[in-house]
């Protein structure tokens, strides 16, 4: 595999959250004037494009080498990676069964919530988006400080959005679990990211921790890539339940 | 004492205790801090059975290797060869003790299912309440269900994981640790879905539909929560088999030379890895209904009772597929080795394992007919349901074709081939009724589905998986099982299971509703419930003797090591039974599958050592 420059991976890397970035400042400004749901519908689809091709390397999937020797450490590399995706695709139908019970029940009304809150816990975990990227490719360069430093803050961050969203969000929201559909709704929803944001953060805990030990090299670092492109499809899912959360439709009643 | 607590199997139970202990214990810990009344039951329960299942594969060992790595530590896989038969009770990494614990469990939860439909079965044979109360029927008959379709799934988890690695010359599954885990998630879910008797039962049928689960005793909890672990552990089990069948496969063994038994279980894995979430979510969503209030099916929150169905028949339709299309695959893989002929149009039979998948994700809404669904969303279901019919008549066809004009012997295996066949094109026949909007407003909810399920279950299911265990038995312990027994086995089973069901049809024509304790005698329907009930008991019977024979054969069979069947495939090239990684030598593709009876046809060829 030839390696791009280093320096032109950092600027790849701002470049996507950059531009994630302005498609969740324009979903945000659309939720606020016009709403129309079909763009807020598209706008995450396009952000998760750009995240499964140029965080989570999706393309690695299809350049596995189906010659070299079945014990060899690329061989096991690219099995892991199959059953990772699989995991992942799995993963998604409950999300989208999610998707398809709040379409079902509120419709194009949505929750009461704290618009600057959804705004500032999306950004949050962007960002993290960004030095998990930064931790993977500090690692195929073999730079451990920068991938401890990426690492420490990936999980800070999204232990901030964990604060922001169980901590503030599940507080100061005018309703419960039991009150409406929209806070039914709202509470599973969350929860389940939440659950698996806490599982992404105690998989970052253990590579950092196996990461200070120095157990990974810039060749064999399969649970950093897992770690990380676990995380990406967390926040992948987020781009998805931010707008059926805080912008799509009408406040329900 | 010590020595006890070795067993794995052992350790994992008393774990599974200590584990729903410390969850009620907690739960209650909780509350008292609260100051909320100390004891509240089903959240204890819940709590307690969730822990119960993780404290057992924890207890059991299922997760030590993977502690060790997020430790740091480097982990090997441990010799099992000289474990002897205890490997058995713990945690393997052979594929081939998997799959072995995998069937043993599943021949006990289909035992357990089979029992409670014996009792209500017993029930029925008179009008009136003779033995049971409404809530135990309501309870056998709830879990008489949902105890086979586990008992099933873990079965097609079975014969998945004991053939596929060996099929394809692998030396074990893609996740040899992740296909542990899978089976023993297995247990604990097995444990608290039968616990649910203990905790009042439940009265909602295997589907679980609310507001009736929303209300049902706290039973319903262990039921959803029973269903949710065991769906966890098929998933995994099915990404698993995924992986290992497209990265694991022998040197030139191209997708169109694959057994067609790998071709079913890819299309199998493919409906359990996806569609399995959604009825964990549907259940969760009932579970947190009950649980926190949350008013997602209950309509006087503006909740939505018809979602739940949505969201449960998106994987309970397809499930069936997960259920029949393993076995359809054996009737395929066994039928060229009996007949002694090629398998009849080999890339039809492999595609249409696809097609019945792929068109199984868009049919659901045929369970709904008569739901409140909207109404013109009937048509498309009628009519993506009728599509079925074609991908299940390439198998037909050629099933059909593979006989026509073979050299057919008749072992016991063959015997349960071609009743596997017949039953379950009495299964397919009586489908269509039942997927015409017109004619199924009519059955809906009569005996003549239950009987129409039965034969697909048995037809498509039942009757492989017992060819399955006579024909691969050899394979597993060296020794074959004994054929009188097997021909008694199948001669009490076949017809007798053909009789009830058909009268199942018969009485859900005269009007005989389905799930209930109780019939009214001027339907004239109680000869005909007793008849379903003798038959009935002669099916228990032929199963009790094929466990007679089993255990009998395993220690006092006939020594059949070598190619007993003179099966092409390459399992039976080398003795049995199989050594822990399978293959000594490995072996290379070099021809087509089921080419029997064409002279000079080789299909595996084995390297020499260089």
């Amino acid at each position: 595999m030839e390696h791009p420059s280093k320096s032109s991976t950092l600027q790849l890397g701002i470049f996507v959250l950059g531009a994630l970035a302005v498609l969740t400042a324009v979903e945000f400004t659309i939720a606020l004037t016009v709403n129309i749901w079909q763009v807020l519908a598209v706008i995450p689809m396009i952000k998760a494009g750009l995240v499964f091709y140029y965080y989570m390397h999706i393309y690695r999937l299809f350049q596995a080498d189906t010659e070299v020797d079945r014990e060899s450490f690329a061989y096991k590399l690219a099995t892991n990676r199959m059953g990772l995706w699989l995991f992942l695709i799995s993963d998604s139908f409950i999300f989208g069964g999610l998707m398809i019970s709040r379409i079902n029940l509120l419709g194009l009304t949505r929750p009461d919530l704290i618009q600057v809150l959804g705004l500032v816990v999306t950004s949050v975990l962007l960002i993290s988006s960004f030095f998990a990227n930064r931790a993977e490719v500090s690692m195929e360069y073999g730079d451990h400080k920068q991938f401890i430093l990426s690492t420490t803050l990936t999980m800070s961050l999204g232990i901030l959005f964990l604060v922001g969203v169980l901590g503030v969000e599940w507080r100061l929201a005018p309703f419960g679990p039991e009150t409406n559909l929209a806070g039914a709704v709202f509470y599973v929803m969350t929860g389940f990211h939440a659950f698996h944001v806490l599982t992404g953060v105690i998989f970052l805990a253990i590579v950092l921790r196996n990461g200070l030990r120095g157990l990974y090299t810039a060749e064999k670092h399969w649970a950093v890539e897992a770690s990380v492109v676990y995380w990406h499809f967390v926040d992948v899912v987020w781009f998805f339940f931010y707008p059926a959360l805080y912008l799509i439709g009408t406040l329900a009643k | 004492m010590r020595k006890l607590y070795s067993i794995g199997l052992i350790r994992g139970l008393l774990w599974q205790i200590l584990g729903t202990a410390i969850g009620i214990g907690i739960l209650t810990g909780i509350r008292i801090l609260l100051h909320l009344p100390a004891w509240k039951a089903e959240s204890a329960f819940v709590l307690g059975a969730l822990l119960g299942a993780l404290f057992f594969v924890y207890g059991i060992g299922a997760v030590d290797d993977w502690i060790k790595v997020a430790g740091g530590k480097e982990v090997h896989e441990p010799d099992e060869s000289s474990w002897g038969s205890m490997r058995y009770f713990g945690v393997s990494l052979d594929h081939k003790v998997v799959g072995i614990q995998y069937l043993v469990l599943s021949l006990v939860l289909m035992v357990v299912g089979g029992s409670f439909a014996m009792t209500f079965r017993t029930e029925l044979a008179n009008t009136g309440m003779q033995f049971l109360t409404l809530m135990e029927y309501n309870t056998l008959m709830s879990l008489h269900g949902m105890v086979m379709i586990i008992g099933i799934l873990v079965g097609v988890g079975a014969f998945m994981n004991y053939l596929i690695p060996m099929m394809i010359g692998a030396r074990d599954m893609a996740f040899p640790r992740l296909n542990a885990f899978s089976f023993w998630l297995a247990v604990p879910a097995s444990i608290i879905l039968l616990s649910s008797m203990a905790l009042g039962g439940f009265d909602t049928g295997w589907t679980g539909y609310p507001p009736l689960s929303a209300r049902a005793p706290i039973g319903i909890q262990m039921f959803f929560l029973g269903v949710s672990l065991a769906g966890m552990g098929t998933i995994l089990s099915s990404l698993n088999i995924i992986t290992t069948a497209l990265r694991m496969r022998a040197r030139g063994m191209t997708g169109f030379r694959l057994p067609i038994f790998v071709w079913g279980a890819l299309a199998t894995s493919l409906i359990s890895l996806t569609a399995t979430q959604l009825i964990g979510l549907s259940f969760q969503m009932v579970m947190f209904q009950r649980l926190f209030g949350m008013g997602f099916f209950d309509p006087a929150k503006g909740g939505n009772p018809i979602l739940f169905q949505h969201l449960f028949w998106f994987y309970s339709h397809p499930a069936v597929y997960v259920f029949v299309l393993p076995g359809l695959g054996i009737i395929s893989e066994l039928l060229p080795v009996f007949a002694r002929k090629p398998l009849y149009g080999y890339k039809w039979v492999a595609l249409s394992s696809f097609g019945i998948a792929l068109i199984g994700f868009l049919v659901w809404g045929h369970h709904m007919f008569a739901s409140g669904m909207a109404q013109y969303l009937r048509v498309p279901f009628m009519y993506s349901t009728l599509l079925v019919a074609v991908p299940t008549g390439v198998k037909f066809f050629s099933w059909l074709g593979t006989l026509w004009r073979g050299k057919i012997v008749f072992p016991v295996p063959m015997l349960f081939v071609l009743a596997g066949i017949i039953v379950f094109l009495l299964g397919g026949l009586t489908g269509p009724p039942n997927a015409t909007v017109a004619t199924d407003l009519h059955l809906t909810d009569t005996y003549f589905i239950v009987g129409h399920f039965h034969d697909t279950m048995f037809g498509g299911y039942v009757f492989p998986f017992f060819a399955a265990i006579y024909y691969w038995f050899p394979k597993m312990t060296g020794r074959r099982m004994n054929e009188t027994l097997g021909k008694i086995h199948f001669w009490l089973m076949a017809p007798a299971f053909i009789v009830l069901s058909s009268m199942m049809m018969r009485t859900g024509l005269l009007g005989m509703r389905r799930r209930i304790a109780d019939y009214d005698p001027t339907l004239n329907i109680t000869n005909d419930h007793r008849v379903m009930t003798v038959a009935g008991f002669l099916v228990a019977l032929g199963i009790l003797v094929f466990i007679i024979n089993a255990f009998w054969s395993r220690r006092n069979g006939e020594i059949a090591t070598g190619n007993i069947w003179n099966s092409r495939s390459p399992e039976w090239q080398v003795p049995s039974p199989m050594p822990v990684h399978n293959y000594d030598k490995p072996f290379e593709v070099v021809g087509e599958p089921y080419d029997y009876g064409l002279p000079g046809s080789v299909y595996v060829k084995f390297m020499e050592e260089e």
